[in-house]
């Protein structure tokens, strides 16, 4: 087992140990775990009282009660489970680009993530959208984990493009369970987005859209007379570079991204743009704690 | 300014040429070589350049500025090659003297703001036009010339200096102005042994007249080597009415009243109906105020009736709204009749002692009667030099110098003058030939018979009062500012009788008819200043006045209608001489800040009035007949090598956005 790992340095891994994932609704887990369920249990956490019927635990009975009203109630007790935390990447070609590639920081992204949710013992999922739809991504849980999951996420490479719409709905149909879902693409998708975040929604799954960028998608460094080539799907644009054209192609870039993000805020998910000159750690530690991913 | 082309190619080299541009699109497109790039989407490029159309072919040439500045290029040399120039107009001649007219009707508002700014207009852009190394002299001219720049190549200097002429209200003579402008064109002569030769060497200049053409021909001058262009300003149809002559006079049906009579000329093309309103101190009346309609070329009088005035000033004004202002006002000052000063030395002489002496002429004259002697006294010469007397009659005798006064001369001729006489002739008839002389208003002689007299030959500028067919029996003629009135014959005359006595005789039945009171009232009326009812005679605008001292040794100022008072000059024990008469309005002789009289400047002047310039102006210089001009020679003007330095300079812009890559 290896002891270090290119996505989560140690020092980061040492600031994500104090860290917790935050739902912001309370979801059915499969096993027992930190979380409290709406499902009661035997937590130490009280929830309410009714009435005793024959056949109940004897042990859950409420003494107290009895001696003073000599009626039998039984306590009930909220139980607490796991949380189911799906981590989504876009692994097409467009995301194999930049320094450090947006898939890579997608992946590191996902590593940190992962482990705030495994050190909580939560289920981690981790899939891809070019993945078939039959087959469910791996499962991770518990700290122990944390290598299996980063060699998971270490063997995921750039993959043959699929739609967008159509990467989430098979991810939909392998996973009917709740929980949180965090997406991690560049939403570069022609044919919209918009079908694919309605997938998720229709889950009713807490989710998170982080949308990476590369540096040099936001700001381009290019000039003259140029044939663009689509990385994806080989579509070219021929351009002139000039200053109305990057002003322009600026305020397209702007106007898309507050397009995602209004999108997502109407729809109760939470949308997060991520540069790639952003380090991981400062992401996770800065913005997603001031957007409540975690805490 | 005409804008040509020349066209130094033959049909298939303009072929080539007009091959190029395209050629230069075509190879444009084909050397676009875009570099390939590949990006994660083409998703926002796509959003991006929709609405610019990018690949279409405007939009290729829009965003290509190397292409369009090659075009550019090309352009200007194929330009070049059509050899461009403008046939433009520039000033002939190496050594230009303007000469700028700011007379009177320079200030005519016909043409720009005035005539005269039109003028200056047009010489500042002649000034512009001259070529590197001319020189030019710059004069203005009205009555007199007045050099404002001496040759000088400096053009703001010249411009400056033209800037700086004044209208004035001066009447207007070339001669000076040419005779000013011909100093060094043409250099006086020395007379030698060998001949005549020059003092230096002509210099030819090209003369450029900027005027209205309102003045009489140049007599008497050659131009000699200098080349007149005559640059009129104005307009052919330039609308004024003017106040001919102003003046006020004792009525006809009551000598104690007077009237105020303005002669109004319309000098425009078309028919004018004018208001003429008179003005007493600046006071005016409904009855001050007559309409006039009068004929274009004609003129019409208003007469206002003064009745009994006072010393006052009048002003006419005319409600008109003409091209020339200035000739719409006149004023004149009345002063009722100061009884005039008259000396009579006759050594006796009835008939004349008693007409003299009735009570009309004693309400206009003050008469003293000496006998012969008193020409030697001193009270008699110091008056006679100090101008006390306002006339003067000597019968039968002469001064030994002329008083300064009006004199009549009975039976004698004046001791100076230019006055001479022929052979006396007996019993000469009297014609009736009728003069128009105020002297003789009322004067009908049909029945005046002389016993003889003396034929009269009058000096310059004279004119016949009473002819004969042997010649004038009475006449008058000018002397400075005096006029002298001359009779052939003599009313009483003195001869030796038989008994070797003296004796006396009437020389003519005069006396006795109606006509002769009739005279000696217009003789005191005339001479004697004090019947003047205007004080002093109109001024002209630029004309020195002559002014007599009241007292001797007394210092005179004159206030003139704007600005400081100015003292006036004395040129003699006396006499005195005002020189700034430039303002039109009145002007007052003062004495110990006190005032001694008035007197008005008005532009009574037709040349400066009719301010329309002639259909084809033209004016006559000695005997050279100067035709208007523009004041510019044809000249053409290439810039093929502006073109060819611009294309350069283009090329080099190229060239630096090429190099360093300059998105625009």
């Amino acid at each position: 087992m290896p002891e270090t790992s290119t996505l989560l340095s140690p020092e980061l891994l040492a600031k994500l140990e104090t860290m917790e994932l935050v739902s912001r609704k309370i979801f059915r887990g499969r096993m027992k775990g930190e979380r409290r369920s709406p499902r009661k249990g035997q937590s130490v956490e009280f929830a309410d009282f009714r009435n005793y019927v024959p056949g109940d635990d004897l042990r859950f009975v409420d003494w107290n009660t009895y001696a003073r009203l000599e009626k039998l109630f039984l306590k009930i007790f909220l139980e607490e489970e796991d949380l189911h935390f799906y981590v989504l990447i876009d692994t097409s070609a467009s995301m194999d680009f930049g320094t450090p590639t947006k898939l890579h920081y997608a992946k590191q992204l996902a590593a940190a993530l992962s482990f705030i949710a495994l050190i909580r013992s939560d289920r981690v999922r981790i899939e891809t959208l070019g993945q078939p739809g039959s087959q469910p991504g791996a499962v991770f849980r518990g700290r122990q984990s944390l290598w299996q999951m980063l060699d998971h996420l270490e063997t995921i490479e750039p993959d043959e493009p699929v739609p967008l719409a159509e990467g989430v709905k098979n991810f939909c149909l392998r996973n009917p369970g709740k929980g949180i879902v965090v997406l991690l693409t560049d939403l570069m998708e022609k044919s919209g987005y918009e079908a694919a975040l309605k997938y998720l929604v229709s889950r009713n799954m807490d989710v998170y859209v982080v949308q990476i960028l590369s540096a040099e998608e936001v700001d381009p460094d290019v000039q003259g007379d140029l044939r663009l080539v689509d990385c994806e799907d080989g579509n070219t644009a021929e351009v002139t570079i000039s200053v109305p054209l990057m002003k322009r192609y600026k305020q397209t870039l702007a106007a898309f991204v507050d397009g995602a993000r209004d999108f997502c805020n109407r729809r109760g998910m939470v949308y997060l743009l991520a540069r790639n000159d952003v380090t991981v750690e400062e992401l996770v530690t800065g913005f997603l704690r001031t957007r409540g991913l975690v805490r | 300014m005409e804008f040509t082309l020349t066209n130094m190619l033959s049909w298939w080299q303009w072929m080539i040429v007009a091959a190029v541009p395209p050629a230069i699109i075509s190879l444009y497109f084909l050397k676009l070589k875009r570099r390939p790039i590949e990006v994660p989407s083409t998703y926002l490029w796509h959003k991006s350049i929709e609405d610019v159309h990018v690949n279409s072919i405007w939009q290729r040439l829009r965003n290509s500025w190397l292409l369009l500045l090659q075009l550019l290029v090309v352009l200007l040399i194929i330009l070049t090659l059509l050899r461009p120039d403008w046939k433009g107009q520039q000033l002939g001649g190496k050594r230009l003297i303007f000469l700028i007219d700011n007379s009177a009707s320079m200030r005519a508002t016909d043409v720009g703001p005035s005539r005269l700014e039109e003028a200056k207009r047009r010489v500042g852009q002649m000034i512009e036009r001259t070529n590197a190394g001319d020189t030019a002299m710059v004069i203005s001219f009205s009555d007199a010339a007045r050099v404002e720049q001496q040759f000088t190549n400096d053009r703001q200097q010249l411009q400056r200096r033209v800037k700086a002429i004044r209208p004035t209200q001066r009447s207007t003579s070339l001669l000076d102005a040419l005779r000013t402008a011909s100093g060094l064109a043409n250099p006086g002569h020395v007379a030698e042994d060998t001949g005549d030769l020059a003092v230096a060497e002509a210099l030819p200049a090209k003369l450029y007249i900027l005027s209205d053409g309102k003045f009489p021909a140049v007599t008497g001058f050659s131009l000699g080597h200098l080349t007149p262009e005559f640059v009129p300003i104005g307009r052919s149809d330039a609308d004024n009415v003017a106040i001919a002559a102003f003046s006020v006079r004792r009525s006809e049906a009551d000598r104690e009243l007077y009237q105020a009579l303005a002669r109004v000329k319309n000098y425009g093309t078309d028919e004018a109906t004018v208001m003429v309103a008179l003005y007493r101190e600046g006071q005016t009346e409904e009855s001050d105020n007559a309409e006039l309609t009068i004929p274009p070329g004609e003129d019409r009088s208003a007469i206002f009736e003064l009745g009994a005035v006072e010393p006052c000033v009048l002003r006419a004004k005319l409600d008109v709204d003409d091209d020339l202002a200035d000739d719409n006002e006149a004023c004149a000052i009345v002063s009722p009749a100061q009884p005039a000063n008259v000396l009579l030395i006759t050594a006796g002489n009835e008939p004349l002692e008693m007409a003299v002496q009735t009570d009309s002429v004693a309400r206009i004259a003050q008469v003293e009667i000496k006998g012969p002697d008193y020409r030697q006294e001193k009270t008699y010469l110091d008056n006679a030099a100090g101008g006390v007397y306002d006339l003067v009659i000597y019968d039968r005798c002469v001064p030994k110098t002329m008083p300064q006064a009006n004199t009549l001369f009975l039976g004698v001729l004046p001791p100076s003058g230019g006055w001479k006489a022929g052979a006396q002739v007996a019993m000469p008839q009297i014609l009736p030939s009728p003069s128009d002389h105020p002297l003789m208003r009322w004067v009908k002689l049909g029945d005046v018979a002389l016993l003889e007299g003396t034929p009269l030959k009058i000096p310059s500028g004279g004119s016949t009062l009473i002819d004969s067919p042997n010649g004038a029996m009475m006449a008058v003629a000018p002397r400075e500012r005096y006029e002298d009135v001359v009779s052939g014959f003599v009313i009483v005359g003195e001869d030796t009788g038989e008994d070797g006595k003296p004796r006396r005789y009437i020389g003519t039945n005069w006396p006795i008819r109606p006509s002769f009171p009739a005279f000696i009232f217009n003789l005191f009326e005339y001479l004697g200043s004090g019947a003047a009812v205007t004080e002093g005679d109109n001024v002209s605008p630029g004309r020195p006045v002559e002014l007599d001292a009241p007292a001797p040794g007394a210092q005179l100022r004159v206030r003139p209608p704007k600005g400081k008072v100015i003292d006036a000059r004395q040129v003699k024990p006396g006499k005195f001489s005002f020189m700034g008469t430039d303002d039109l309005g009145v002007y007052e002789v003062l004495w110990k800040k006190k005032r001694q009289r008035r007197f008005a400047v008005n532009l009574f002047h037709s040349d400066e009035s009719d301010i329309r310039t002639d259909e084809k102006p033209a004016i006559k210089i000695g005997y050279v007949d100067v035709n208007a001009s523009t004041g510019w020679v044809a000249a053409s003007r290439q810039f093929w090598k502006v073109l060819l330095l611009l294309g350069l300079a283009v090329l080099m812009l190229e060239w630096y956005i090429y190099n360093r890559r300059v998105y625009l």
